[in-house]
Order: structure tokens, then C-alpha cells, then sequence
């Protein structure tokens, strides 16, 4: 009795929260041609904006009303939930500085910059140095062509004062959020950008697969724009052992239960 | 119940931005959160990379006989933004690190709170989980 409690506790709290975004106390900053403009460096999260215990960050930011979806299960079905089970952290794609794909690069703990112009969004990523081309096509028509590819393509529209991303054709070595959270080439994300009155980015995304979930699936976060921060160079294969260490932890784990 | 309830609510909301701390690999599966050790040596060479830093450490035990312990970062973008510059490491300065011990049997570590020999402290990488 609980959990639909809980769950309906914490639609209402979403409710209550999303309807800040239709009152503005303080106009956003908008472009020549009246677009809110997103243009800057944000951050979903890490040490750096969010300090640690013991570590408070260099710069504090204020305390923001808005909050990003509940968090959920990804709601796979009977195959894809078992293929889940067979993976381990070796696997992950981007413990060998592979590409994260979207949205999960959205919420690593590094910052990315948005370049606005009014023809197509740019958005340059620190975390694995990727980079996205959104170009702006009403019908969110995407090239007939497409190869199969790690951070897919994008094409977006305003929708009102949000800014709706379509993202298709991604292969289907990612994973979503998590250990094992696979999916396969049909996966589709629809992405919402809505700039909050008070500095702060919205950011939702919907995760359609027909091909491993049973139903839409939805994550996000709340951005911030870190204080004296720029994108940087993250040149990832540079020197990651890591992998070799937690092989060698798990084969030893393995002699210890034998 | 109570509680279970109020987990709930901050694992939905209370946390803006929960991304994860260690971007690219797991932390658990690498070091082990309940053996922090803290190691006092010199500084003998530092790997200041990404994805993740590493500080060697030369530890002298009460034999005279040194061990060289490698000790994990966070990535020095993230470092400096926290306040913690690559000029704070030199090669032979005196250090008293805490980490995680790797659970590779290895000499490595998940390096947490460094002190310096003016006794300022800096955090090198990310609490246990």
C-alpha cells in the first residue's frame, strides 16, 4: 500500500514543480529572434557544482525550485530484462572511453556548452569529447540516410518557449543508465530543453525502444550553469586502467568463493 | 516504512543532479569502501590524466623497506575546480593520503583526503559508496 503511496506522492511533487515553469517571476533571456537563449556552459551534477561531505564546491549555487522526473525503472521486456542480468561493469561501454550515447551523457558529471543560432543548436560535450549538430526543421525530419551511430541524430524544433530534440538512428552498443541497460536500434528520444526563471535548464527525456521496452521510458535532470567554468579537454583513453584492476578484482573474488 | 518512504522521496527529488562520481567506471567493483588506509610517504611520480589522476606514493615502513602505492583521482578537470591545482603535487613532497584499497590485491588505491605538509587538506577523489 506504500509504494502507490509514495508514487503518487511523487507525481504530485513533479506536478508541483513542473507548473513553476509557466510562471516566470523574472523574464529569461532570449534571442534576437525571441527564443529563450540556452546559449552557455551547464551541468547536470558532479563534485565540482555539488561539493561533497567535508567539500563544499568553490562556488555554491542557489538553491533551485525545480527538480528533475522521478526516477524509474526502465521497463524492459521479459528478454532484454534477463540479457540485463548477463552483463557486468566491464562491460559498460564507457569504462573504454566509448561514446555514452543519449541521454546518458546528459547527465555525466562533467560540464557541456550550447551554442544557439537560429538554423541549429550545437552542443559540445567536456565528458568523452563528443559533440551533437541539432539542426532546426519543423517536421523534425531526419536524412533518409542514416548509418547507425553512438549519439544517433538530432533534429529539433521550438515548441513554444521548449526546445524539442527527436534523436534516431543510434546503434546498439549504449546503455541507458545503468549496468546492462541496453537497447536496440530502434531506440527514439524525444528531448525537452526549457529554461527555468531562475537560470537553471529543465532537461526530460522520453525513451521510446519497441524493439527491449515495453512502454516509454522517462529520465532527466535539472542543469546548472557552473560558475567560472569552460568545456575542457577529456581525452579519455589517455591512461584507464581501470578495467584491468576490476578484471583482476573479479577473478579473485571468483578464486575466494571456490 | 517511515523511513523507506523518505528514501523515496529524496531519491526522487532531493538531489538535483545525481550523476554518478566516477564517470566512466564503477568504484565499487574497483576499491573497497570499508578498508580506508591511510599511507604516509613522498610523492615519487604523478600521472596527472584522464580519465583519472594517479599519485604514487613511496611508503616507508618501520624496516626502512619502501612500497610504492598508486593512488586514484578524480579527473584533473574536476580537480581543479575543486580547488585542487596540479601544482599541489610535487615530485618528493611529504604527503599523508587516506584511500580505498583496491580490491586487486595490488598496491593501488581510490585516493580520498590528501594532506599536505602545511597541514592543508584537499580531497583527491570520492567517498566511498
Amino acid at each position: 500500500m506504500r509504494i502507490p503511496f509514495v508514487l503518487s506522492m511523487t507525481a504530485m511533487l513533479w506536478a508541483f514543480c513542473a507548473s513553476g515553469q509557466s510562471a516566470p517571476n523574472k523574464p529569461i533571456p532570449r534571442t534576437a529572434d525571441g527564443k529563450p537563449d540556452l546559449t552557455g556552459t551547464w551541468q547536470a551534477g558532479g563534485v565540482s557544482i555539488n561539493g561533497e561531505p567535508g567539500a563544499p564546491p568553490l562556488h555554491p549555487l542557489p538553491p533551485t525550485k525545480y527538480r528533475p522526473p522521478a526516477r524509474q525503472p526502465i521497463p524492459y521486456q521479459e528478454w532484454a530484462a534477463a540479457k540485463q542480468k548477463t552483463f557486468t561493469v566491464l562491460d559498460d561501454p564507457t569504462s573504454k572511453c566509448l561514446l555514452p550515447g543519449v541521454p546518458r551523457i546528459v547527465g555525466m558529471p562533467m560540464p557541456l556548452e550550447i551554442v544557439q543560432t537560429p538554423k541549429e543548436v550545437v552542443i559540445l560535450y567536456e565528458s568523452f569529447r563528443a559533440y551533437r549538430r541539432i539542426p532546426i526543421n519543423e517536421k523534425l525530419e531526419h536524412p533518409d540516410d542514416l548509418t547507425p551511430t553512438w549519439m544517433g541524430d538530432s533534429i529539433g524544433r521550438w515548441e513554444g518557449d521548449t526546445f524539442v530534440v527527436d534523436v534516431t538512428g543510434f546503434n546498439d552498443k549504449t546503455w541507458l543508465s545503468g549496468l546492462g541497460s541496453i537497447h536496440t536500434e530502434k531506440l527514439h528520444v524525444i528531448e525537452r530543453y526549457h529554461l527555468n526563471d531562475d537560470d537553471t535548464l529543465s532537461y526530460t527525456a522520453t525513451v521510446e525502444d519497441p524493439g527491449a521496452l515495453t512502454k516509454p521510458w522517462m529520465t532527466g535532470s535539472v542543469l546548472r550553469r557552473p560558475v567560472d567554468v569552460r568545456v575542457e579537454e577529456y581525452e579519455c583513453i589517455e591512461n584507464n586502467p581501470d578495467n584491468q584492476h576490476i578484471q583482476k578484482a573479479m577473478e579473485l573474488q571468483k578464486d575466494k568463493k571456490q | 516504512m517511515k523511513l523507506k518512504f523518505l528514501a523515496s522521496l529524496i531519491a526522487g527529488f532531493g538531489i538535483v543532479g545525481t550523476a554518478p562520481l566516477w564517470a566512466h567506471h564503477s568504484f565499487a567493483a574497483e576499491y573497497d569502501s570499508a578498508q580506508l588506509i591511510t599511507l604516509k610517504g613522498t610523492v615519487s611520480k604523478v600521472e596527472w590524466t584522464n580519465p583519472h589522476i594517479y599519485v604514487y606514493l613511496d611508503v616507508k615502513d618501520a624496516n626502512g623497506k619502501i612500497t610504492t602505492w598508486a593512488l586514484e583521482g578524480y579527473p584533473p578537470n574536476t580537480l581543479k575546480r575543486t580547488g585542487f591545482g596540479r601544482d599541489l603535487l610535487k615530485i618528493g613532497d611529504p604527503i599523508t593520503a587516506t584511500a580505498y584499497k583496491s580490491k586487486d590485491g595490488s598496491n593501488t588505491g581510490a585516493g580520498r583526503e590528501f594532506t599536505f605538509a602545511d597541514g592543508s587538506k584537499k580531497f583527491a577523489g570520492p567517498v566511498g559508496n
